[in-house]
């Protein structure tokens, strides 16, 4: 694995469109002149099955498409199901982020990761405004807490991935998870 | 040659090549991890003059295909390995009427309806004989986002070169892997496409099925004042049934060797790091991917370690490969099913020792699974 290669991993159930914030990430460092990659994995039921989002930044090639488990830097998890299943995949040390009312972690979990509580689904329901901008909430923790793209490139390519009227709920939305995040991480 | 960066996924960049490519017409019936294919394609198609319909099944979605390529459109259907079964009987009538058409195929764990959602690489024989009889198929196995785009583009050319269907493999991890490809321009595709021959003599002298002993059929399209016969019984020159001897046997000798004695137009294949490997690794498609990731690691721990990657599977680069496992002797195939480009490997190579690295529970095979095997038997 490459020194400048930055592995995410976004876990939540099927339905919560947890893809996209995963394109969003690949395109952008693009745009940078790097790699990026997004894969998924995810069941056959519709809704409700555990679903797991790889996205991979890198400065070199990337070959692999999935980010390999014991690699992975940082995990955002919005269900109890995915999270278990996943967590394992996170490097000691490594960052897991946690809806405090959906994923509850173990004490020895604490020990091993450093994890932060936050209710993105109920800051994107009530702060926002709009349940389906969790994706753009998660996003923002990510980028916030990783470092990982310029923040005006990557909003860019979030708001040319949506359509223009929900552009400045979308915007919203994103500097929520980044206020959000840098409290959790002060 | 003018090329273009794009960032897309697998499934998607199917469907804009075959649209670049020429195509006018798509028939077929969604299909997880094909069914972005199908999305796609029904949005451009219509802009550029051409037709996607849904069918009421899998069955009907390769008929009205065979129709259209009759008419004379450049035409696609896309689904996945169970798919592939219901199509297998027009497959086989493609095959003998000399229809010429391209079938994208994005693997997923079978057999049956197996596991509708994970990656797999089971439908590789499946590929070389979908339909029953003898014939020879074509089939292309794109290994990176790029060649999702450049071998669909390439199967439309084959499948109007040779007057038959052209299977692309795809698999479900790099249909739906989303990142950058660099591909060629509308403009490099266009210019690379060769319309299929047709006959311009007087109607009356028009025979498509007669032609040299290692040449495909003539189909004129349909509605232009050329008349033939259309079946899948053994037929003569005018496509009329026939059980005379002779003509029988020609005409599936034909079949064979129209591809046979041109395996070097179809020929295609990677090599990554091979210069000076003493350990040769067998991958195509996603697992290609996986296998380079091995190769770079496994070479910064000083393993020369080296990728053969089959691009057209079917029929497969034989000599190429047999020309480096005889000299290479440690040499690990490595694919989503149990063996089923194994054993062609070591037909071409006439070796029974050729190692196996098998995975069929839906899962990618990663990286390290592969280095561990490597050190484990060389």
């Amino acid at each position: 694995m490459s020194d400048s290669k930055v592995l995410m991993r976004f876990t939540g159930v099927g339905g919560q469109g947890v893809l996209l914030a995963g394109e969003i990430f690949a395109a952008a460092k693009i745009k940078t002149g790097g790699e990026g990659l997004k894969t998924a994995t995810y069941t056959s039921q519709v809704r409700g099955g555990p679903t797991v989002v790889d996205i991979q930044l890198d400065d070199e090639e990337i070959y692999y498409p999935y980010a390999v488990d014991g690699d992975v830097d940082f995990m955002l998890s919005v269900a109890q199901m995915s999270y278990v299943l996943f967590k394992d995949g996170v490097k000691p040390g490594g960052t897991i982020v946690v809806d405090p009312n959906l994923v509850h972690p173990t004490a020895e979990d604490r020990k091993k990761w450093r994890i932060h509580e936050i209710p993105i689904i109920t800051i994107a329901k009530e702060e926002v405004g709009n349940v389906i901008t969790q994706s753009v909430v998660a996003l923002a923790i990510a980028n916030t807490m990783m470092n990982a793209i310029d923040k005006k490139v990557l909003v860019d390519t979030m708001l040319s991935k949506v359509p223009a009227k929900v552009h400045e709920v979308n915007i919203k939305a994103y500097d929520l998870g980044e206020e959000y995040a840098k409290k959790a991480m002060a | 040659m003018a090329t273009r960066e794009v960032i897309s996924t697998g499934n998607e960049l199917a469907a804009i090549a075959a649209v670049d490519a020429g195509c006018k017409f798509f028939g077929g019936y969604p299909l997880t991890p094909s069914s972005e294919v199908m999305h796609v394609i029904s949005d451009l198609l219509p802009k550029k003059g051409g037709v996607a319909i849904q069918m009421e099944d899998e069955i009907a979605g390769i008929c009205c295909v065979i129709g259209a390529a009759m008419a004379g459109d450049r035409a696609l259907t896309a689904t996945s390995g169970p798919g592939v079964s219901l199509k297998a009987e027009n497959l086989g009538l493609a095959q003998m009427a000399e229809v010429p058409l391209v079938l994208v195929n994005v693997m997923r764990g079978g057999p049956s309806t197996g596991l509708p959602t994970r990656v797999s690489q089971g439908d590789v024989l499946q590929a070389k004989n979908p339909s029953h009889g003898d014939y020879k198929s074509i089939t292309l196995a794109a290994g990176s986002l790029a060649e999702c785009y450049t071998e669909t583009v390439r199967a439309f050319n084959l499948a109007d070169r040779f007057m038959q269907p052209v299977i692309v493999l795809l698999d479900e991890t790099i249909g739906h892997m989303h990142g950058k490809a660099v591909i060629p321009t509308v403009e490099e595709v266009e210019a690379g496409i060769v319309p299929r021959k047709s006959f311009d003599g007087p109607a009356e002298e028009y025979f498509p099925y007669e032609c040299g002993p290692t040449e495909p059929a003539v189909l004129n399209q349909m509605f232009t004042g050329y008349r033939y016969h259309f079946t899948g019984l053994h037929h003569d020159k005018n496509g009329f049934p026939t059980e005379e001897i002779e003509t029988c046997r020609k005409l599936i000798q034909r079949l064979e060797d129209k591809v046979a004695m041109h395996e070097d137009e179809l020929e295609s294949y990677e090599e990554f790091m091979m210069d000076d490997a003493d350990v040769m690794l067998v991958a195509y498609g996603s697992v290609s991917l996986a296998a380079k990731e091995t190769i770079r690691n496994l070479r910064a721990e000083g393993i020369k370690a080296g990728l053969f990657r089959p691009i057209t599977l079917w029929p497969s680069p034989a000599k190429k490969m047999k020309e480096y496992t005889d000299k290479i002797k440690n040499v690990l195939v490595v694919e989503l099913n149990i063996g089923q480009y194994h054993s062609e490997v070591q037909r071409a190579t006439a070796r029974l020792d050729i190692d196996g690295l098998f995975k069929v529970n839906g899962r990618a095979i990663s990286p390290q699974e592969i280095a561990s095997k490597v050190k484990e038997l060389y």
